[in-house]
């Protein structure tokens, strides 16, 4: 009951980070230049959001809510592989070629683990959502956090200055690899309720930790390459007569 | 049950290193001149000295001490983060990561001494993380002003 009640907590703030970090990025317009970060954020909401209406309208148990979980997964799970390509994306802006190959590299990803997913189907026909839905949102996450760690040796390996990237990409994996350990420590155990309780608990705090970093990065770490929040003082505007000297 | 083995160890290994380096990275960030001195001055906290020795002459055996020191500075420094200039009277989100991460070093410093492995990085890394607090109390209290002096002038002429 505890448990639960702490689980709700936490994932109700987060809910409520998240909506705040999305208004403050509409209201300050820096969307423009954090568009993944919005994006993610958005579905975010919306997916929670929609899960919390189901469960209140029709209940844990009912075969509704479980259909809209699942459905609110896939489109979360996509939507993660979704952030990893435009980050992807961002940290190639000035490597065009790099960035067909990881193109490329990325859709055949997408590809394998649907077919991978695909052939639970074809041996179990009669669930979809149970057998392809759920081995395809399984293994495209744990997919996510492996690119979005190969997309961190990346940016060490081609010493970006784009602090602000390095921090989101640290936020994502501490979204994803918490969660990662969690469930698998579940499968590992045949679902005891020690590592059910980690699970229940690990998921939204990881969500939580993940948003206090971006929060972090959204308000206080400047766009431009250089010292991590150092903010010089802007240069003083020079008299025209002074310009023409 | 290899795979998931895989998995489990495999991202439990990502996890503590994202929040590692994501530590390390607010802990990079530049101030534009040592506001910690001030501080360290004014409450007499010992972690640049502790850190200067264990530079010089390496791990000391005294540990209870020396973990008694980081302790101290560490709850001084947290209820001046919370108190001091500050008007909203909270920790900002990097403030409690770095809390976080500092209790964790705690731990972590406390298994590696039981196990005589590694006490001198985990010191320095709790070390960084104290400075890191001093420059940030030492950065709000210099916004302050005391007639012509700041704050931290008037805490250094002390």
């Amino acid at each position: 009951m505890e448990s639960n009640l702490v689980q709700y907590v936490v994932q109700d703030s987060g809910i409520l980070i998240e909506a705040a970090l999305v208004f403050y990025l509409v209201w300050t317009s820096k969307w423009k230049g954090q568009g993944a970060a919005a994006f993610y954020l958005s579905s975010l909401v919306a997916g929670q959001l929609t899960r919390a209406c189901f469960l209140h309208e029709y209940g844990l148990t009912s075969l509704r809510y479980y259909y809209a979980y699942w459905s609110t997964d896939f489109l979360l799970v996509m939507s993660a592989f979704g952030i990893v390509c435009l980050f992807f994306r961002r940290a190639c802006s000035r490597e065009e070629k790099m960035w067909r190959l990881i193109r490329l590299f990325l859709v055949l990803l997408l590809v394998l683990v649907a077919a991978i997913s695909g052939v639970s189907l074809c041996l179990n026909r009669h669930d979809f959502f149970t057998y392809f839905l759920v081995a395809f949102n399984q293994k495209l996450y744990f997919g996510c956090l492996v690119l979005n760690t190969l997309l961190y040796l990346m940016l060490h390996y081609m010493n970006s200055a784009d602090d602000q990237l390095e921090l989101l990409v640290c936020g994502v994996g501490i979204q994803f690899a918490g969660p990662a350990a969690a469930l698998a420590l579940v499968h590992l155990t045949y679902g005891g309720w020690f590592a059910k309780l980690l699970a229940y608990l690990t998921i939204p705090l990881c969500t939580f930790g993940m948003l206090l970093v971006w929060a972090y990065v959204i308000v206080y770490v400047p766009k431009t390459a250089g010292g991590l929040g150092r903010r010089d003082a802007p240069l003083r505007a020079v008299p025209a007569e002074l310009s023409k000297l | 049950m290899v795979t998931a083995t895989f998995v489990l160890v495999l991202s439990a290994a990502l996890f503590f290193f994202y929040i590692q380096v994501t530590c390390q990275k607010i802990l990079r960030r530049q101030f534009d001149r040592e506001y910690f001195q001030s501080i360290v001055k004014a409450n007499r906290l010992e972690f640049p000295s502790l850190r200067k020795s264990l530079e010089e002459f390496g791990m000391s055996d005294d540990y209870p001490r020396l973990r008694m020191m980081l302790k101290c500075d560490f709850l001084a420094l947290t209820y001046l983060l919370k108190n001091s200039a500050n008007v909203k009277q909270r920790y900002s989100s990097e403030e409690r990561l770095l809390i976080l991460y500092c209790r964790w070093q705690f731990l972590s410093l406390a298994a590696r001494h039981l196990l005589k492995f590694g006490e001198e990085p985990a010191t320095l890394r709790l070390a960084s993380v104290l400075q890191y607090f001093a420059n940030v109390v030492g950065q709000r209290v210099n916004t302050v002003q005391f007639g012509n002096w700041t704050a931290t002038d008037f805490l250094f002429y002390l």
